[in-house]
């Protein structure tokens, strides 16, 4: 047993590897997650909307992170995936007697993880791609996917409702919640609150599992390989295994974030899935920290918010209009922000906002002094 | 009624308390936890392998290792088989481990690792030494000699004769009487060979009694929720104390540093709440901090610079008030401790600590002040190998800087009338230097009184400051006797000087000879963007050799004319124990500097305007 207040003497390995190895970040993961968990009491559903978002990008974003961060094989697919996961999740859910393909399966964890299965196997099957190639050039097969789905979705009417019409998401609905109806005229709760916690909650098993991965023996062959594959594989990782393992994880991942990506809005068209998503996941994990699980989920918030900071702008710029056909309005700014964002980033701080927040941490943490 | 001794108290505590943690090695990152029951449990091994091995009452086993649970299992298995340890530096060279193998006649040796290994078996002519154990076989595996065994043969050795004999090693530590011999200290011998000073089993009672019961010297007294870190050489008297004996005397849990260089991470890591160290590392220690706060970033410079400032003041007052708070200093301090002193004492390793000493050696009072000042409670003690380290220590509450602290409660102190020698008389004054009777006879008198070597005054009639050692002080050729330690220590408290060296014995003025701190020097010429590459160049650039220059400057305008240092040089390398330059705890041996260096010293009398003050 160790003494107490002695955080750096561990007695046995268990400490030494625990999750939250030290009082501080226990306290602080508790803090955080209550003030997560309350959210809904204290904001505005308009908001709560967009956080809520955030939260599912998060989900996606980490499936990214796992491939691109912690394995650095980079996808410029990712909205492929995610749009397999809203697409499988849609069919599962749907009507069988409805006008689009429908089977019937309302239960929420089955079409859950139906989303992250097909999604899943759609990359294992794109995997062994990234076993021959490498950096731009897997860069550039990636993107051929994102094509190769828009393709799909547009003209696969029967499943996607075809371009400009869409479909209906499926609907969350589990032990008789259903998570889309509107009770706050009621005194109960609202949707937006109902879909906000549900998503958090399957967050905080998305990020507990990625981080158990990253720190396992599969995370620390990811960074292996990552960190040069070749030397992984003298040292005995089996590249195609784990490049397989990654993509198909990450996969997993963008496909159970697509069958909760619209059930706020309960409809989407296949134009969602284009190159723009994939962009936007990769800022989300350029801004938010590359490998680390905490700036993924940072970074996702952050990107959810912008729009919405976008709008408050014109308040302090007056320059800025909100309307589009002024210019320059907000939503120029909101393209220019990501933009400048990314850059910004990659030159200043490379960690991402994991890297201010580590920046943060250390100053304390050494003081009085520097290190 | 069984006379009780550091083992029978081992035993008692493995009995009431057997999953009390007794001590912690730290072994690839963990640190692994050894319950009083698991200590006796390895003694009782040892020691039934020590007879197996033919290990009779009276034998000497010897051992040459790092601090760790085996120097602790094999010392006690060796007292509890009423036979007599003998503690090695492992920075010993081998000429000095011969001598010692062959002085103390060892019939076992325990040789912690290949280097220790091949000192003892380079060791020719110890007809005694039967076994050597070692406990890192790395590298031994070609070995061939037949003395040559594992610590873990020596353990399964242990646990059939223990099968075979039970109550074998019991009925021995039963038998045990106070005037049996526990161990051979060899003292580290800054002149001549090192002699082996014998103590008792009476001795070491009579310290524990002392320091633990009579006039505890901590409150509330030391005991089962006590940590230390165990780190200075075990073999000196001071660490044996600390570590062995405490232990099992007051149930302290000793924690193993890895090695001396990870003395500051592992004072991280275990927070311990006693804690002795020598001037050394103290000096170190403050040396560390200084630059660390002085790299850190503007803000957080300025603001440690604002909190030192107080520290300073707070030092002050606590040093003039005997180390006790008054209300003002108690709030002051609590305002730094939340904003400041927390932080900077946690970073040190010293936040939890209740009672810091220092001895072994003088040590400057600016460094007890400075570390009093962050509220690190900071005691002077005084005590030596032949007094088994009981003379004086400051008690707290009653600390007074520059002085060794009072008597303990029970035990004779005094000046010598005409040398002014200081001469202590108690139960725990050793029983005679190891077949030397001729030296014996010189440190103890007829009635008792031991001669320490060391010359003091009283302050006050309570407290004793000690001048010098005795063959040390300077006669210059004027006639004025100067005591060099206190002009050294005040040099050596500017943390780039890590050695000094003061000369002037029949000469007209003093001289030194100077050594620098290589991690402090070396990063203040990195803020200069001074080019260095070896330690003697670095020495050697004009712009250390002012930086040196100042700090002997400041030195000298705090004394008379007769003790100021008129001439200094550098030294041209780091000393060394194994180059024979310091001894095994670091004391500089002025012999050899004197012989080593004498060109320098020469020099500097001829007339060499280098330098001049």
């Amino acid at each position: 047993m160790t003494p107490w207040g002695r955080p750096e003497l561990y007695t046995a390995y268990k400490q030494d590897m625990a999750l939250l190895n030290t009082r501080s970040k226990m306290l602080g993961v508790a803090a955080i997650l209550v003030v997560a968990a309350l959210m809904p009491l204290m904001v505005a559903d308009d908001l709560l909307i967009i956080l809520g978002n955030g939260l599912v990008l998060a989900i996606g974003a980490l499936g990214l992170n796992l491939v691109t961060g912690y394995a650095g094989q980079v996808s410029l697919g990712h909205a492929f995936f995610v749009g397999v996961g809203a697409y499988t999740a849609a069919v599962m859910a749907g009507d069988p007697d409805g006008r689009y393909l429908g089977l019937g399966i309302d239960f929420m964890p089955a079409w859950l993880l139906g989303a992250g299965l097909v999604a899943a196997a759609c990359g294992a099957l794109v995997a062994p791609l990234a076993t021959r190639l490498r950096g731009l050039y897997l860069a550039v097969v990636t993107l051929g996917l994102v094509f190769i789905g828009q393709y799909f979705f547009f003209e696969w009417n029967e499943m996607s409702g075809g371009s400009q019409v869409g479909r209906e998401a499926a609907k969350p609905e589990l032990l008789g919640i259903e998570f889309t109806v509107d009770n706050g005229f009621k005194g109960g709760w609202t949707e937006e609150q109902k879909l906000y916690w549900l998503f958090l909650a399957i967050l905080v098993v998305a990020a507990v599992a990625a981080r158990n991965i990253a720190r396992s023996r599969i995370g620390r062959a990811f960074a292996a390989i990552r960190d040069r594959d070749v030397a992984a594989g003298v040292m005995g990782v089996n590249l195609t295994r784990y490049k397989v393992i990654a993509f198909t994880l990450s996969s997993f991942y963008a496909g159970v974030a697509g069958s909760l990506m619209f059930s706020a809005f309960g409809h989407f068209t296949p134009e969602s899935f284009s190159l723009l998503m994939s962009v936007q996941f990769i800022a989300i994990v350029l801004i938010g920290g590359v490998a680390t699980v905490s700036g993924t989920i940072m970074g996702a918030m952050l990107i959810a918010l912008l729009p919405r900071l976008a709008s408050e702008l014109p308040a302090f710029l007056p320059f800025l209009s909100d309307s589009a056909t002024e210019h320059p309005n907000i939503f120029e700014f909101e393209q220019v922000a990501y933009g400048v964002l990314i850059v910004a980033f990659l030159l200043f701080e490379p960690r991402g906002l994991f890297g201010v927040w580590h920046r943060v941490r250390t100053y304390w943490k050494s003081f009085p002094f520097s290190y | 009624m069984s006379t009780r001794t550091v083992v029978t108290r081992i035993r008692d505590r493995a009995r009431s308390a057997p999953k009390g943690v007794a001590m912690r090695e730290k072994r690839l990152g963990i640190w692994h936890e050894i319950t009083w029951a698991d200590y006796w449990d390895a003694v009782l091994d040892v020691g039934h392998a020590l007879l197996a091995l033919g290990v009779r009452p009276g034998d000497r086993v010897s051992v040459q290792s790092e601090n760790r649970p085996e120097w602790l299992f094999l010392d006690i298995a060796t007292v509890a088989v009423r036979a007599i340890t003998v503690g090695l530096y492992p920075t010993n060279p081998t000429a000095e481990t011969a001598y010692l193998l062959s002085h103390s006649g060892a019939c076992l040796h325990l040789a912690e690792d290949q280097e220790q290994v091949d000192k003892a078996l380079g060791v020719e002519d110890v007809p005694d030494l039967r076994r050597i154990v070692y406990v890192e076989p790395r590298g031994l595996a070609p070995y061939d000699d037949p003395r040559l065994m594992t610590w873990d043969r020596l353990l399964e050795m242990g646990r059939e004769h223990r099968a075979a004999n039970p109550g074998a090693v019991e009925a021995l530590v039963d038998a045990a009487e106070p005037g049996d011999v526990m161990t051979l200290v060899y003292t580290s011998g800054t002149t001549g060979p090192p002699k082996g000073a014998m103590l008792t089993i009476g001795n070491a009672e009579f310290a524990l009694e002392t320091v633990l019961e009579r006039s505890p010297f901590a409150r509330p007294a030391p005991g089962p929720h006590d940590l230390t870190l165990s780190y200075l050489p075990l073999c000196h008297v001071a660490e044996r104390v600390l570590t062995t004996w405490y232990n099992a005397g007051a149930g302290t849990q000793v924690n193993f540093a890895e090695s001396i260089e990870t003395v500051p991470q592992n004072l991280r890591e275990v927070q311990p709440t006693l804690f002795f160290a020598v001037p050394r590392i103290w000096e170190k220690l403050l040396a560390t901090a200084r630059i660390k706060l002085d790299s850190a970033t503007w803000a957080k410079r300025r603001y440690a610079a604002f909190w030192l400032r107080r520290a300073d003041r707070l030092g002050a007052r606590l040093a003039a008030n005997g180390g006790r708070h008054t209300a003002g200093t108690r709030l002051a301090y609590a305002v730094g401790w939340v904003l400041f002193y927390r932080a900077l004492r946690d970073r040190l390793g010293l936040r939890r600590v209740r009672h810091a000493s220092s001895g072994a050696a003088p040590i400057a009072p600016e460094v007890l002040q400075f570390f009093m000042g962050i509220g690190v409670p900071m005691h002077e003690l005084y005590g030596m190998t032949e007094n088994t380290a009981i003379a004086t220590a400051n008690r707290p509450g009653r600390v007074r800087l520059g002085t060794v602290g009072e008597i303990h409660d029970g035990t004779e102190v005094r000046l010598d009338d005409t040398t002014g020698e200081i001469l202590t008389r108690h139960p725990a004054v050793f029983a005679g230097y190891w077949q030397d009777p001729d030296a014996t006879a010189r440190t103890i008198s007829e009635d008792g009184w031991l001669h320490t070597g060391d010359v003091g005054e009283w302050v006050d009639g309570t407290h004793l400051r000690i001048t010098d050692r005795m063959k040390d002080i300077i006669i210059t050729a004027g006639g004025k006797n100067v005591a060099p330690s206190e002009i050294e220590n005040a040099l050596k408290a500017s943390p780039f000087v890590k050695e000094a060296v003061v000369i002037g014995d029949g000469r007209k003025f003093l001289t030194a000879l100077i050594g620098i701190e290589l991690d402090t020097v070396g990063a203040w010429a990195q803020q200069r963007r001074l080019a260095f590459t070896t330690y003697r160049d670095l020495a050697e650039k004009p712009e250390v050799r002012a930086l040196v220059q100042g700090i002997v400057d400041e030195v000298n305008s705090r004394h008379n004319p007769v003790e100021q240092v008129k001439h200094f040089r550098m030294l041209p390398k780091e000393l060394d124990h194994e180059d024979g330059e310091l001894t095994a705890t670091q004391k500089v041996k002025r012999s050899a500097i004197d012989a080593m260096f004498h060109d320098l010293v020469e020099d500097m009398y001829a007339g060499g305007r280098e330098g001049a003050a």
